[in-house]
């Protein structure tokens, strides 16, 4: 019998907005794929572009990383550096062959744990279309 | 030669005033025909100076060796841009670099023994002609022609699909041999450790793969954007041949569209990184 293929996503979730959604989410009993493993930072901004080229190098299909709305920021103003940083590597890595579509930055609220739920879904069924990443 | 005497004068008066402890200039390599750095903290050795269309290295790069001591350079108009880097991440002090800027013909591309016609492709769509920051300007002005900076190749690469790029850098990164000749030469890579060498957690492995490798490079040049400033010096020491410029150039080219940026024009002005603008559409956000 074949395994279906399941990716394998990593989700860097700022302890004050999307960690709190996430668990909003789970609170709520909405289901969502358990294709993503999440890891709980200070913010959006302690995420090293290193983290993430890093998760893909050990074999990670997708990574999100997601933060406080712009604005919304606990420390006022970590999510503006992530979104720079992160609009640069994105194109950057996309030029080395790992698609742009396999890392995703979204903002998420303490509030919108359907969001995140939703947003979860559609990332592994994406991801899961795209296939496993060719081995590097 | 007239510009050659001129430094050789320069570096001699400065070095018996006592006004800096040493002089970086280039020399005649042992070959007769290359160039190489030379030291000079004697004011005799400074009859050992020359300039011409192989003196390649950024010796700017030598300053960080050197901190806190009162040193005179010579500084071509694209090494010129790693000063302002420094002065800009408060690396020198602009008082103790005492800058003999050079106009620029255009550097060859050499190997041993041997130096071809062509001009180096950076130097080829370079625009500097004249330093943009010297307390002595050797040889006056030159006038050149230069071609347009068009990232033809990288928009080529950018047009292929995903698997191509993967295949072709996998083919790039498998040569690597992680000799660290790329960083040892760069002007912004100073870190007193770098990521590559901690141990704690062990960021880059030790064994011999494409995967750690990829990481190297990918790693290393992200850290350079938006304050690579051209030199192209890690291509040129790259014993394997990797193709550096067009990971350096990528991110040059989408560093220029997206926040509007060249690294090492003005020494005041703040880099990419370190600022940021609320309003700010990018790619994802609200």
């Amino acid at each position: 019998m074949s395994v279906e293929y399941q990716p394998k996503v990593i989700g860097f979730l700022c302890n004050w907005c999307s960690y709190a959604g996430a668990d909003m989410a789970g609170t709520s009993r909405m289901g969502y794929p358990q294709n993503i493993r999440i890891i709980r930072v200070p913010c959006s901004g302690r995420v090293d572009p290193l983290f993430v080229v890093k998760c893909f190098q050990r074999g990670a299909d997708g990574v999100l990383v997601s933060g406080c709305h712009p604005g919304d920021c606990h420390y006022t103003e970590g999510n503006y550096h992530t979104r720079r940083r992160f609009a640069l590597l994105r194109e950057f890595l996309d030029y080395l062959g790992i698609a742009k579509e396999r890392l995703r930055v979204e903002w998420i609220s303490a509030s919108e744990g359907q969001r995140f739920a939703e947003l979860v879904s559609d990332f592994t069924a994406e991801l899961a279309r795209l296939g496993p990443r060719s081995k590097i | 030669m007239e510009l050659i005497q001129q430094i050789r004068d320069k570096a001699r008066k400065l070095l018996e005033e006592g006004a800096v402890e040493g002089v970086i200039g280039y020399e005649r390599a042992s070959d007769g025909v290359t160039s190489r750095p030379l030291f000079a903290y004697d004011p005799s050795a400074t009859e050992r100076l020359i300039f011409d269309e192989t003196c390649a290295h950024n010796l700017v790069k030598y300053l960080l060796d050197k901190k806190g001591k009162k040193m005179a350079v010579v500084v071509k108009p694209c090494d010129s841009r790693a000063i302002n880097l420094l002065l800009n991440e408060r690396q020198i002090e602009r008082d103790k670099v005492f800058i003999i800027g050079v106009g620029c013909p255009g550097m060859v591309e050499t190997s041993w023994n041997h130096k071809s016609e062509t001009l180096q492709a950076k130097c080829r769509s370079c625009q500097l002609f004249k330093p943009l920051v010297y307390d002595f300007l050797a040889g006056g002005e030159i006038e050149r022609q230069a071609e347009e900076e068009t990232y033809s190749d990288i928009t080529e690469a950018e047009t292929e699909s995903v698997a191509t790029r993967r295949e072709f850098w996998l083919e790039q990164f498998g040569r690597c041999i992680r000799c660290y000749a790329c960083r040892q030469v760069c002007p912004g890579c100073y870190c007193p450790v770098c990521f590559a060498e901690r141990l704690e957690p062990l960021w880059v492995g030790i064994r011999i793969a494409p995967e750690e490798n990829e990481l190297w490079q990918t790693i290393r040049t992200f850290h350079l954007a938006g304050r690579c400033i051209g030199c192209n010096e890690c291509e040129r020491v790259c014993p394997v041949g990797i193709p550096l410029s067009l990971l350096n150039r990528k991110l040059e080219k989408d560093v220029k569209e997206l926040f509007a940026f060249q690294a090492g024009l003005d020494p005041e002005e703040q880099p990419p990184f370190a600022t940021f603008k609320k309003e700010e559409k990018l790619e994802f956000g609200e």
